[in-house]
This record gives structure tokens, sequence and C-alpha cells, in this order.
């Protein structure tokens, strides 16, 4: 049988093609996905542990640093450190916020990669960083710097240059003395480096006297562990050690934290193009075999039994799907180092080296690519073995007979309905686990909704051809009809990348109008001063020239920051009690004001966590400090974290610098102008800090929202394509098995061009079938999420139509550049041949 | 009925001057047509007999312009396919040009009216309703118009094609074995509407066929041999045809 289906698939090139292609795409998608991630991962590792290689063991602050000045320690201690036993040398650092400003006054970065400032270490074995001779020197005077060669490159910079660098003590001007390289790269994954002496650097920081780190390599002879056993013996409290090998594995720990989560994403996308290519598998193998009853019947007929004919179209599946998924892997790291090239080319220089392609996977791609294709030939297969010998002499009793409807409507309405209930549930239910549900519901509901859809595909594609006139729409119209489940089938892979964007579009527009209406409603704030740069806030000196403006009368600063909760790491917003009703309207159930060191809770958490006001809970803040909170009051705003504590006490137990957004009201008879121009000069010294009106921040929000939507729609990109190589195969397949017809068609005057024009139009039928339903499922699960997530502040219900609708026109333009390659073969095809085609 | 013929110009529908059509090459060689010179004339019923490989269909398709000559050169009406593109040759094809295949002569999405129709629905006219009316009269079809070929019978199907030829009153009308898969009652039926088509109708068919009773209902028959015209007979009888083709080799 496997020699038969390996001669049957050479034989005919073009349905091995077809059937390979959604394979190859899909597969590719799962590889590049590994291989991307992986390789990432894999370079920064090398370059960590090469870069620290020479650290035996580091002493730093004893707990978690998330901020400029956060956990320091004496800079006395590096002499204690020099003198203990077993210590060759040490060297101590400070690290903090650094933002270089470009020549047009805005800074660099900061929504993307940290700009990290650092004291140059001189000691090259302790020191990441390295200038070679050619481009210049280390800092060794105040008002010198040395940046990352990346940088300088990126903005025209060299050796020499003056350039205006924004810390937390505000603008200052330096000389670039040198450009360093991070290892061997010119640059650590896209994130501006910038180094300073030490000295001016604690001044920078705000770390006088202090250091963030001290880094120890062992005198020669001396075991690691005999060091860290001399220097455990006199670090302070709230200080430890820990082995050079800990520190790296952290600090790359650190680096690549956003990696797991964009494997799974990058994986969950790879799923749904392979979701779809099943579809597009399975509907060529459904035509192929009706093209190939004779053949099959044939064999029958000599003696194959039935289940030796599914196995032969099985087996060649199998095959297919081998070759296929082996390509996609090929493909997959092909398209792996394709990104990899496209982000260096963008400035986020990934550290040069090999892919990395892992045994997994190839594995999971070979697995992932090979189950998929051979079930999806399954019930193809399957239904190739009732086929009758007699079949190989008549046409007859080629036809296999359809399932009854009424099962169908049965099966798919069940299918689809238990589907819907299964995400309503998950939707509910709104935990972690109930995510599997709100997935497996979209699955089912996909299914369901293919299965209908064949029932509904002739009467969609009458109406859907309505408006086309002439002898060539007539015959599209029923060339769709005609094959009710094939056309169905094919418009089903559309259809759900159509859903899909659908949803995202109509779950972005109601983020937006959510979005917009609370801003109206809870934000009576005129302006808004927010930090460019998530990792350092707006300076307090800013925030006090502000205060001191007469344009203003009210001036509100919000910190954002964390503690711990039963040992469970939690955003925690810190308010100024008297004012921040004015500038804001968080829903609290009580005066703000009156807040006082207590602590205020977001209702659903209040809830959740089985609290009620009047509750002391224990709250754990950096540096080990323990406080017993009292819960003074609830609020419902969605847009802060989920608990809020006073400014005061933000400041004494977290930081006096996470001030995350100011916002100030006009005083009276000012205007938004005046406001504005009056803020640019109080934020002169300050280009980190962004000036927002109202309606600037919505349309911050807004253009977040659409950011992820194109990113969102880009992935689901080749799940389109899939579908739209799955139209095309249909077609190609099609315009096969109507060889004689067009032949005929031709012999009695129909011109090339009429062909062509009946192919595309058949295409765009089926295209818009396909997009209507991935609309209506769409909008669906948009409204069903939508209203299911009422709660969580997301109230407002909007569909994007005019989305929609250019939706609709782009898929019946997909269908008709699908169409080109089938229309020009068939407009093509020789007219006497296609008349003796038997 | 108006069965006066419409056109009553005599002349030649189409002809083949020196007509040369090569299959292959070297040793594999194949000359189908071997230098033919022959001429149809208008309002005649013509059958071109011959043994197999004698090259009769390629005849049929080099005079419909659906394959072109090797060498030598054909005319519909006064036009020479050999300068027409493939826009104008089908163009002429669908206006002056009438075919009947020996299968598959009818699309399968579409009703017999619509079948029928389908040239000038593809020329984007309005067909003759009167004409249209009486082709589908004479042929039986009046009552099977909503019909989709697979609710036809063989012989219907066949008819619902020569009515196809027919409504667009074309130049000439070519025919393939049309009464080749049909039994004997169906097939005698057709050739006879395809007789009183050219008697009645002033049509001008042209058809290949081996079968000597079909040659019979012709006005002329024309035989064919290894790509060569060796002879020809007026007003056949299935016999004298018989006669004829035991003089001819295979």
């Amino acid at each position: 049988m496997i020699r038969t289906a390996i001669k049957g698939l050479t034989a005919n090139r073009l349905r091995l093609l077809l059937t390979a292609a959604s394979i190859v795409l899909g597969v590719a998608f799962v590889a590049g996905s590994f291989v991307f991630t992986d390789t990432i991962g894999a370079r920064f590792q090398t370059l960590f542990d090469d870069v620290y290689a020479g650290v035996d063991a580091t002493v730093r602050p004893d707990q978690e640093v998330f901020g400029p000045g956060q956990g320091s320690l004496d800079e006395g201690i590096l002499g204690e450190i020099e003198a203990v036993e077993g210590v060759g040398s040490a060297a101590g650092s400070v690290a903090g916020f650094a933002q270089i400003i470009d020549a047009d006054g805005e800074p660099l970065g900061g929504q993307g990669p940290p700009t990290l400032g650092f004291s140059w270490v001189d000691e090259p074995a302790l020191n990441p960083m390295a200038i070679s001779s050619e481009n210049g020197r280390a800092p060794r005077h105040a008002g010198e710097v040395a940046i990352d060669v990346a940088t300088a490159k990126n903005e025209g910079l060299s050796v020499g240059d003056r350039v205006d660098i924004q810390t937390i003590g505000g603008v200052h001007t330096y000389t670039i003395v040198g450009l360093a390289n991070f290892g061997t790269e010119d640059n650590l994954a896209g994130a501006t480096l910038t180094s300073f002496t030490l000295a001016e650097a604690q001044e920078l920081f705000d770390l006088e006297g202090r250091l963030s780190v001290v880094d120890v390599v062992a005198a020669e002879g001396v075991e690691p562990e005999a060091l860290i056993a001399g220097l455990s013996a006199i670090v302070p409290d709230r200080a430890e050690v820990v082995t050079g090998d800990q520190q790296t594995q952290e600090q790359f720990d650190q680096l690549t934290e956003g990696l797991g989560f964009l494997e799974t994403a990058l994986l969950g996308f790879a799923g749904i193009a392979v979701f779809v290519g099943a579809f597009v598998i399975q509907n060529t193998f459904r035509i192929t075999v009706a093209q190939r009853v004779r053949e099959l019947a044939l064999l029958r007929a000599v003696g194959a039994t039935g289940s030796q004919v599914t196995r032969l179209v099985l087996a060649e599946a199998l095959i297919v799907a081998v070759v296929a998924s082996a390509v996609g892997v090929l493909a997959g790291i092909g398209v792996a180092e394709l990104i990899k090239t496209g982000m260096d080319t963008a400035g986020l220089s990934i550290p040069d080296g090999p892919l990395t392609v892992a045994p997994r996977t190839i594995a999971v791609s070979m697995v992932v690519g090979i189950t998929v294709t051979v079930l999806a030939a399954l019930l193809p297969a399957r239904r190739a073995s009732s086929i009758p010998p007699v079949a190989a002499m008549s046409d007859a009793h080629a036809r296999t007979s359809p399932k009854s409807l009424r099962t169908r409507a049965l099966v798919g309405a069940s299918l689809a309905g238990g589907a819907a209930v299964a995400m309503t549930a998950g939707l509910l239910a709104g935990n972690g686990a109930s995510a599997a549900l709100v997935v497996g519901g979209a699955l089912g509901l996909f299914l369901g909704m293919s299965t209908l859809a064949p029932l509904v595909a002739v009467p969609v594609a009458r109406i859907l051809s309505a408006p086309i006139r002439g002898i060539t729409g007539k015959l599209a119209r029923e060339n769709t009809a005609r094959q009710p489940r094939r056309t169905a089938s094919t418009a089903s892979a559309l259809m759900i990348g159509v859903a899909l964007v659908v949803f995202t579009s109509i779950f972005a527009a109601s983020i937006k109008a959510s979005v917009a209406e609370t801003l109206e409603s809870s934000f009576p704030a005129d302006l808004a001063f927010a930090s460019t740069n998530i990792t350092v806030g707006v300076s307090p000196a800013a925030v006090e020239r502000l205060e001191g403006r007469p344009e203003f009368s009210v001036v509100s600063a919000v910190s954002m920051g964390t503690f711990e909760i039963e040992g469970e790491e939690i955003g925690v917003v810190g308010v100024e009690p008297e004012t921040v009703s004015r500038v804001y309207d968080i829903g609290a159930s009580i005066d703000i004001s009156r807040v006082g060191d207590g602590l205020m809770v977001h209702e659903d958490v209040l809830e959740t966590r089985g609290w009620s006001v009047g509750d002391v809970i224990s709250i754990d803040y950096s540096g080990g400090k323990n406080v017993s909170t009292e819960i003074v009051g609830t609020f419902i705003d969605q847009t802060f974290a989920a608990f809020v504590i006073s400014e005061e006490v933000f400041v004494e137990l977290i930081s006096d610098d996470l001030i995350a957004i100011s916002f100030a009201r006009l005083a009276d008879g000012v205007s938004l102008d005046e406001g504005l121009a009056a803020a640019e000069t109080a934020m002169a010294g300050f280009p980190n800090v962004d000036i927002n009106t109202k309606s600037d921040q919505i349309a911050d929000a807004e253009a977040q929202v659409d950011q992820l939507v194109a990113l969102f729609s880009g992935l689901l990109g080749l799940a389109l394509v899939i579908a739209l190589l799955g139209i095309a195969n249909t077609l190609a397949l099609s315009i096969v098995e109507r060889t004689r017809e067009i032949g005929l068609l031709r012999a009695v005057g129909m011109s090339r061009r009429q062909v062509r024009q009946t192919i595309r139009w058949e295409a765009v039928i089926t295209a818009v079938f396909g997009a209507l339903l991935g609309l209506l499922i769409g909008v669906g699960i948009g409204f069903g999420v939508v209203t299911s997530l009422d709660d969580s502040g997301l109230g407002s219900f909007a569909i994007p139509w005019g989305q929609l609708a250019i939706g609709l026109v782009a898929a019946a333009l997909a269908g008709l550049i699908a169409s080109l390659g089938p229309a020009r073969k068939a407009a093509r095809m020789d007219v006497l041949r296609a008349i003796a085609y038997e | 009925m108006t069965l006066v013929p419409e056109r009553v110009e005599t002349g030649v529908a189409a002809r083949m001057e020196g007509g040369v059509k090569v299959y292959g090459s070297g040793d594999t060689e194949v000359r189908a047509l071997d230098g033919v010179d022959i001429g149809f004339e208008r309002q005649r019923f013509t059958a071109i007999m011959g043994p197999s490989g004698s090259g009769k269909s390629t005849l049929l398709h080099t005079l419909a312009g659906l394959d072109s000559l090797y060498s030598g050169r054909t005319f519909i009406g006064d036009v020479e396919l050999g300068s027409l593109n493939d826009r104008k040759l089908t163009l002429l094809r669908r206006e002056k040009v009438g075919f009947i295949f020996q299968a598959y002569n009818l699309i399968p999405t579409l009703s017999a009216d619509e079948n029928i129709r389908l040239p000038i629905s593809i020329a984007g006219d309005k067909p003759d309703e009167d004409w249209f009316n009486d082709v589908v009269g004479i042929l039986g079809l009046a009552d099977r118009l909503g019909h989709r070929p697979s609710e036809l019978s063989g012989g219907q199907q066949q008819r619902a094609a020569a009515a196809r030829a027919l409504v667009s009153r074309p130049e000439i009308i070519f025919a393939d074995e049309p009464s080749g898969n049909l039994d004997s009652r169906s097939g005698g039926e057709l050739l006879e509407f395809m007789r009183r088509a050219v008697k009645e109708l002033g049509q001008t068919i042209v058809m290949v066929t081996h079968d000597p009773v079909a040659a019979g209902y012709s006005d002329r028959v024309v035989f064919l041999e290894d790509g060569t015209v060796v002879g020809q007979m007026d007003n056949p009888t299935p016999e004298s045809v018989i006669d004829r083709m035991k003089t001819l080799g295979g």
C-alpha cells in the first residue's frame, strides 16, 4: 500500500504540493517560535556566562532591587571585603537610571528596553563592559561618560561629542570619552548603556557613600566555597553573598523574564495556524478522494478491501505529513533567522551566534504536523473505504451519498451550542482554570459552525451572488452551490481567522470605548505628567516645580510600586490623600483624605480574598519591614492597582522617587493652552516627562490598544494566508475536475477573460461567505466576552462597523488574489485537450 | 412555424486548402492530415467517414478552429482561421460555429434552457425568442427546459446540444459522433432532427462518424484514409456506404 501511495503521490504533484503547503506553513510557525525563543535564551545565556565569567562571588543587598536607591551597601564594606582571606580583587559599583537625550531634545528609549547607568569598573574581569583601543577610553573624570557602541551608531555620536543625559537629579551635559561593548556585543538587547566614574555615578544616582553591589574575584588557588564562606562571615545584616554563577543566572533570568510568555503567545498563534491548516488539509483530501473514485474503485475491483483503501489514503497523508513537516521545520528555522536579522536591523540586537535548534523543537513540530495531517485525513480516508468496486465501471455509483441533513444540523447545532455554553461558563468563572474552557469552547464553536456551514452554503451563496450579472456570475454561483460541503469547508478555514481578527477588533473597540468613558467620567484633571520611562518615575523635583506654578489649582502625584501580602508581590499605588479626589475619581467608599496609615482595597479583591473593611492585614515591604495595616475603605476604579495607600506611607516604606504620574487642574480662568505653556516651561529640565491633556490620554490609551490589535492581526495573518491557500487549493482541484466543462465552454465561445471571471467570482463568493461566518462568530464571541467582563470595567460593547466593512471588502479582494493562479490555469487550458479529457 | 430557410445564398460554408497536420517528429511522426483539400457547401449535411486513425477528428477540429494546421489554410465563410488570435477565434466559434460532441455536451449546473442559450448568454445577447421556440419545438424539448442535464435522457441531452448549436444560427455546425453514445432509436431521432435542420431550417452540418447508418442520413459522405480524402459519395444509403467502406483499408 505504501508503494501504491508513493506512486499515486508522485504522479500528481499538484495534489502533493497543495496538501503540503498548509502543513509546511503551520509547522514552520511552530518550529520558528521554538527556535526563536530558544535562540534568544541561549545567546544571552552564553553572553552573560562570558561577561561575568571572571566574577567568583557577589556581595549585594539581600532584597529585591526594584528602583534606584533601593537597597545598597555602605561603601566601607569594600575595604572589609578586600581584607578577607582568599579575595583576589574586589570592585564596587553603582547602577541607576540614566537616559540619553537626543539632538531633538527627546529622550532615547524608555518604553521598551531599559536605559541603564553604571559606574565604570576598572578591573576588566569584573566589568561586563569593555572599550577597545580604537573606541576611546573609560571615564576617569567628572563630566565624562562612556556609552554603548550601538546607541552611538544609531545616534551618530562619537568620542569627543557632548551629550545631555537625564538622571533622577536632572539633566547634565557630558563628554563622550569612550564607546563600550557589552561583552562581544555592541549593546545589551537594545538597552542604552551609560557609564560614569564611580564618584559621579554615586552622586547622580543619589547613592553618595554607597555601593549597589561588590563583585569579587578569588585569589589564585582559592576554591569558590572557601571564598563564599570567608565573605559570609563579614557581610552585614541585610546583605548577602552569592556565587558569581548565581548572580549571572539571576541577571539572565531578569533579562529574559518575558521569554516564556512570548513563547506561549507565539505557540498559541502557531496553534491557530495549524488548526486552520487542518481544515485545508481535510478539504484537500476530501476533494482528491472524490476525484479518484474511479481509481480507488478499481483497487477495490481488483481485490483491495475497504480498509486497505482507507490505509492507502492515510499512507499518502502520512508521507505528505512527514515530508511537509520536515520542510516546515527547516522553514521555521529560516523564519527564526529572518526575525533575528530583522530585530538586529531594528536595533534590538541579539548576540551573534548559531540558532538553537533543540531536539524538542524538531520532535514537537514533527509530531504536531504529522498528527494534525493524519487526523485531518481520517474522515476522507474513512469515506474512501465506502466506495463500491462498481464505481470503477460507471459514474452513477461514483457519488457517495451525503449524510442526512438532519443529522448534520443536529450534530452541528449541539456542538456549537455546547461550545457556546462552555465558553460562557468559562468566562463567567473568571479565573485561571477557566481559560481552558474558553479556548476549548472556541474550538468547539468553530467545529460546530463548520459542520452547520454546508446547510446554509447554498442559500447564502445565492444571496451573495444575486447582484452578479451575466453568465459568468451565474456559472460561479452554481459552482459554489454544486458542492456545498466543499464550499463550506473552504470557507470555514477563512472563518476561523476572520472570527479571531473580528473578535480582537471588537474587544479593542470596547476597551477603547470603556477607557474613554472612564477617563471622561472619573478624570477631572486637565493635565497629566507621566514619565516616558517605566523604570523611573517623574522626579519629585519636577512635581515641586509644578506645585509652584500659579496656573494650577491642584497638583497631585501618584506613585506606583509593589509590596508583599502573604508572600505574593502585588502592585500598590500611593496617592496624596488631600488632593487626589480633585483630579481623579477612583470611586472610593470613604473620603480619601481620611486614609491615614490605612489601606484601601479594590472591591473585587476584597471580596475574592474574603476580607472586610476594618480587618488588619500584614504587609511586607522591601527591606524586611512588616507592617500591620487596617483596611479603611474600598474603591472601584480599574485603572489603578488593587491597593491604595497614602503617599506619605509610600515614600516612607517603598520609595520617594517612583512617581508614575502627576495630575494637575488648571486654576480658574486659565485656558488649556496657557496651562500647557506653563507646564512646558516648568518641565523644561525634565525631558523624560510627557505632558498629556485628557484627549492625549485617551489617544495614548487607544494607540496602545491599536498597537496590540495590529500585533495580533499580524500574528493571525498566517492563519488567514493558510485559509486563502485553502481557497486556491479548492479552486485548483475543482478546475481539474471541471476540465471537460471548461473545454466545452471555451468551444462554444467563452473567452479566456470570461473563464477567469467565472473562477474569480467563485473565489469571491466563497471568501465572502467565510468572512461572513467569521464575522458572525467574532461578533458573538466578542459580545460574550465583553459583557461577561462587565464587572472588570469593560462595560461598553462596541462594534467597529467601519473596520468590519473594510474587512469584508478585504476578504473579497483576498479571495480574488487566491483565485488568480487557478483562474489563469483554467483560462490557459487547451480547448481541444480539455474536450478530449477523460 | 417558420420553417422557410432564412439564408438562401449558396456557396461554401467552410473549406480547407492543402491541410497538413503533423503530430510528433522523427520516427514517431504521424501525419494526421496529409494534404487535404475539401469544401462544405451551405445547407448541406456532410458526413466524414474513415477508419480509426484516418484523421477524421483532426479534420473536424482544425476546420472548427479548435486546433491549428501545420500547413495549409482553413476558412469559415471567407475568414481564414490561421490569421486569427485566440480572442478572435473564440468570437468566431461563438458567432459562426456550433458544436455537438459525442458526450459531455452540457454544463451540469445549468438547466436545459440555460444550456441551449449558453452561446448567446456568453455573448451577452438576447436570443430571438421565436426562433428559440421553433428549435426547441422541433427537437421536442419544450417540456424539458427546466430540467438539469442529469434529469434528461441521453437522447434528450444530445437534442439539447443540437438545439444549442442551432439557436445561435451559426454558419456551420460540427458534430463529432453525435449519436455515438445513444441507443439506435434515440440516435435515429437525433439524426433525423439534424437532417430536418438542414432541409427545413437551412443549416449547414458537418458530422464525423464511423457508423454507416448515421452516414446514411447525410447528403454527402467524404471518405478519409491516412490523412487524405480518398473519395466521396452523394445521397448515400447505409448499404452503399458499407460497400464503399469495404474497399478502404482498416
